[in-house]
């Protein structure tokens, strides 16, 4: 038992659907009761889906205990009836898998066919989202993928890509532009947009990809054990790492095209993979050259995330941009290893593996880097502490799911990559000059006032309303233009959220003018609030 | 589906509905009662909702939290809470902490009543709030909350007549009602909740229990039984139409005779733009908040065509003059969702009022939404809550009518790839 107020892993439930949610043709009913319903405002706010999720709860309310009801049968009737999907993943909630039900003898009283149904149940006190996503994922590719021929030119399969991935569109589409380039096409992306057709039909392709430590390696390793496919692991995150990526991917290719008798492609020159086709595919190289970048060495940065990006991220700092890594961590233990290995030598001292926040706010507290790459999470207490810090890693939040394109993976990720460590950092530049040599002409803004008003958002996002309220003027007298106000309208007033306080002053003393009022009273101002709708 | 017996026609359904759990109250009490902690006994599930449906961030040190149960304190018979009781009063130091229920500890059997009773002490109370998914939805758990606030409400003497308003409300809601009352005349005695613990009103025989918000059934019931209060059996303050029949229902109570028809009148005539575009729209409450009965009635009065009201739950003497002024009106307990999208597709309303697991899937559909929840959390309550309110309504049709026209098969592509035909 510990006292938690914010957690960096969703529940397994949340990865269950997070697969689900990816898939064509897939359904997934939670035994659970109303409250897990939460979940499917996740994918309808952030990924702003246009339909509906394919998610239903089967309703375990309390009297049905004592009862003895069941509406899984039902609930699955009727998810047949409105959606008729390929399959239906069933699982139980954190509290319903504590009765220890048998969920596959009640599913198969809906009468729905048993080989559409798939009943994934969890300890969901041991298993948290990711391991769940990659469970569930690994299970439905066992259960499709069917041994075929391949497929005539060389082909991959992208596996792992998940709803709610950090920044998972535009990365996608990276590795489809590098493909695309290299002429190799895609067999299937998977679970992201796959039904279970394209799972079937995984085998086909040549070459498995699975950036993802976390989600589709699993899977991956399967492919391999059973259909002899290969896979290559790594995630494209950085020059140096997207080039490696490209040769391997080339080499394995020209291997099984050898083996097979066919053509295999060349390498072509690096400036087919930029977005115009005749520069540079990035300009991270020469960026990192330039004299101005030289202060980077000096700048030391703390990096923590999920497994895939802190490493990624922590070799793309120091070995690209020159950065001096005084710490890195993940929240994922069962990950930790790999981290630990693949980051051997990139710091001095020990990973930090936890998954409380706060053992992280500290840490930042008493380094004071002068980068931190976290999670949102690390975000808001960089804020707090006026540190810079650049968002690498999930959980996403609304932020990571911008219209623009803005990649991680391949040469366009690196060049965001380093856009974002740039105008993260430079502000911390100019901080330290202002710290030098004064106000350097700039004026920050009073926090004395000290707002705290937060209002209650509803989909992830803080509105930015969390910060100090910038009421820009000067303090604002009793006595604005000549209207006099008391100290119960004053206080009345201070009710009003700081954001919309200097509109409402004026238009009250607009109104009182009109009314021949010459100080706002508790009264006029009340009336101003009914006349201009509250 | 069969009809509830009694006077009042309500449909009642069962299974997939699109709602919150309880917990959801505590994002806007622990701002509310600003001497409060609210402790949440559950599991990653609990911390999970909290963080990402009500978009909480942890700024400062918030005055929520979940004591989170961990597979080594299934085993348990019961949870020891004393050093996280103790962590929270170091940092926070609050005058009460809320000890809320939640699903897994309630399958667990935990006797809740038994473990704050055991936590409590004279200088820190701690209260026992049932708010589990498996009984209470969304706002529901408020009612709980005031429930266990009632033995920190004084005993208010014989013959002290006063109205105490139930309900949360912001500071400048709170205000504005105290205000109108005292205008007519009607002695306030204060709000059940008060933004601080120790000022929580005294409550006695001669107390008028104004309900301001319609979710508060069980704690109306208590102070009755206990106190003798009497409880007010009007509409809801929300409205023009709602607002006059509180207000003068109330001042009845008080012996006072008040015709506010003018004031109606020139409330709906400062909402007349609104009214105007609202006039025979046909529109469908999916239910959510469970303050669906107070403005499917307010959207009656100002001419729209309510198809549906669905509500989580309907009590029946709480709310009985708002069914009454639903009269020929489809209401619906528990609403079967799947049941409800066929309705919709084929009935086409104007407007959908909807919670948001599935207010974009709508408006994907082509519909325009309104979002069931920001009812909550905007100050539409009395005379100076008419216009905010209509404008809630409103503001969907305006901003649509205001974007260019949409083709969905060019725009959605590759939004949702998972909803893409299959094959």
């Amino acid at each position: 038992m510990r006292l938690a107020f914010w957690l960096y892993e969703g529940t397994a439930l949340h990865g269950i659907s997070r697969v689900t949610n990816s898939m064509k043709g897939v359904h997934t009913v939670y035994h659970a009761p109303q409250g897990d319903d939460y979940i499917t405002a996740t994918y309808t706010m952030l990924e702003r889906t246009p339909e509906f999720p394919g998610l239903s709860i089967s309703v375990v309310r309390g009297r049905d205990l004592a009862q003895g009801v069941s509406r899984l049968p039902a609930t699955l009737q009727q998810v047949e009836r409105h959606y008729s999907p390929d399959l239906t993943v069933i699982a139980p909630s954190c509290s319903t898998a504590l009765l220890q039900e048998d969920l596959r003898q009640l599913a198969m009283h809906s009468g729905v066919p048993e080989e559409k149904l798939l009943v994934f149940a969890l300890n969901p006190f041991r298993v948290t989202e990711n391991e769940a996503a990659d469970g569930l994922f690994t299970e439905l590719v066992k259960r499709y993928a069917k041994e075929q021929e391949k497929t005539a030119g060389p082909s991959v399969n992208i596996l792992g890509f998940t709803s709610l991935g950090f920044h998972l569109r535009a990365n996608l589409t990276s590795l489809r532009r590098m493909l695309q380039t290299l002429g190799i096409s895609v067999n299937v992306v998977a679970p992201w947009g796959a039904g279970t057709a394209d799972l079937e039909k995984l085998p086909a392709a040549w070459l498995n990809i699975a950036p993802y430590r976390e989600i589709g390696a699993t899977a991956a390793g399967y492919l391999g054990e059973r259909f002899g496919m290969p896979t290559i692991f790594d995630a494209p995150l950085g020059i140096e790492p997207t080039q490696r990526w490209l040769g391997d991917i080339v080499e394995i290719i020209n291997d099984l095209a050898a083996k097979k008798g066919v053509p295999g492609i060349t390498m072509p020159p690096l400036r087919a993979f930029s977005l115009d086709g005749i520069s540079a595919p990035s300009g991270v190289p020469w960026f990192a050259r330039t004299a101005d970048m030289e202060s980077f060495s000096g700048k030391k940065a703390f990096v923590f995330g999920d497994a895939t990006h802190t490493v990624g991220v922590v070799k793309f700092l120091r070995d690209e941009l020159g950065m001096q890594i005084i710490g890195a961590g993940t929240y994922l233990h069962r990950h930790a290893d790999w981290v630990r290995e693949q980051l051997k030598g990139y710091f001095p001292g020990e990973l930090v593996v936890t998954d409380r926040f706060q053992e992280i706010a500290s840490i930042i507290e008493n380094e004071m880097p002068d980068l931190v790459c976290g999670t949102q999470m690390e975000r808001h207490s960089c804020r707090k502490l006026d540190v810079p810090c650049m968002v690498i890693s999930p959980p996403t939040h609304i932020e990571n799911h911008l219209l623009g394109y803005y990649p991680f993976f391949g040469f366009d990720g690196a060049d965001v990559m380093a856009d974002r460590v740039y105008l993260s950092c430079k502000l911390g530049l100019e901080k330290h000059l202002i710290d030098f040599f004064g106000d350097a002409g700039l004026e920050y803004e009073d926090e004395a006032g000290g707002h705290t008003i937060k209002a209650v958002s509803v989909n992830g996002d803080d509105n930015g309303f969390e910060e100090t309220g910038s009421e820009a003027a000067p303090s604002v007298a009793t006595v604005t233009d000549g209207m006099r106000w008391t100290d119960d309208a004053e206080n009345m007033l201070k009710k009003v959220p700081f954001f919309v306080r200097k509109k409402v002053r004026k238009n009250t003393e607009n109104f009182a003018l009109e009314q021949g009022e010459n100080c706002i009273t508790a009264e006029v101002f009340r009336k101003a609030k009914e006349h201009l709708g509250g | 589906m069969m009809p509830v017996s009694g006077d009042i026609q309500i449909i009642k359904e069962d299974n997939v509905t699109h709602s919150f759990c309880g917990l959801a109250c505590v994002g806007w009490l622990y701002q509310k009662i600003k001497d409060s902690f609210f402790l949440i006994l559950g599991t990653h599930t609990c911390a999970h909702f909290l963080q990402n449906a009500l978009g909480m961030m942890i700024f400062a040190k918030p005055r929520f939290g979940i004591a989170l149960i961990e597979e080594g304190d299934l085993s348990k018979s019961e949870p020891t809470l004393e050093e996280i009781i103790a962590e929270i009063k170091a940092d926070h130091n609050p005058s009460v902490i809320f000890l809320l229920s939640s699903c897994t500890p309630e399958v667990m059997k935990v006797d809740f009543k038994g473990l704050s009773e055991h936590l409590s002490t004279p200088e820190l109370p701690v209260l026992f709030v049932p708010a589990s998914g498996l009984v209470y939805n969304f706002t529901q758990a408020e009612d709980s909350v005031l429930h266990a606030l009632v033995p920190f409400c004084p005993a208010a003497p014989a013959g002290e007549k006063k109205v105490v308003f139930l309900g949360s409300v912001n500071d400048a809601t709170a205000d504005d009602l105290r205000a109108e009352a005292e205008e007519l005349g009607i002695p306030v005695g204060g709000f059940l909740p008060e933004s601080r613990f120790d000022r929580m009103p005294a409550i006695g025989p001669d107390t008028i229990l104004a309900p301001v918000q319609p979710y508060l059934s069980r704690v109306a019931v208590k102070l009755e039984r206990e106190r003798g209060a009497k409880v007010l059996a009007s509409l809801f303050p929300f409205g023009p139409d709602g607002t006059r029949v509180f207000w003068e229902d109330l001042a009845k109570e008080f012996g006072i005779t008040v015709d506010l028809r003018d004031r109606e009148k020139a409330a709906w005539e400062k909402i007349r733009p609104q009214t105007e575009l609202l006039r025979g729209k046909k529109v469908f409450l999916t239910a959510d908040t469970m303050m669906e009965l107070p403005l499917a009635r307010f959207l009656k009065g100002a001419g729209a065509n309510v198809v549906e009201c669905s509500s989580a739950y309907i009590n029946k003497k709480a709310l009985g003059r708002e069914l009454q002024a639903l009269e020929g009106i489809k209401v619906v307990e528990q609403p079967n969702f799947h049941r409800q999208l066929e309705d919709i597709k084929r009935e086409r309303p104007d407007m959908i009022v909807t919670s948001l697991m599935t207010a974009n899937p709508f408006v994907g559909h082509g519909f325009i939404v309104k979002w069931s929840m920001e009812f909550t959390l905007m100050p539409i309550h009395s005379w100076s809550g008419v216009f905010t309110l209509a404008n809630l309504f409103v503001s969907p049709f305006n901003r649509r009518s205001k974007l260019p026209p949409f083709d969905e098969k060019v725009w959605l592509e590759g939004v949702m790839p998972s909803a893409e035909q299959v094959h």
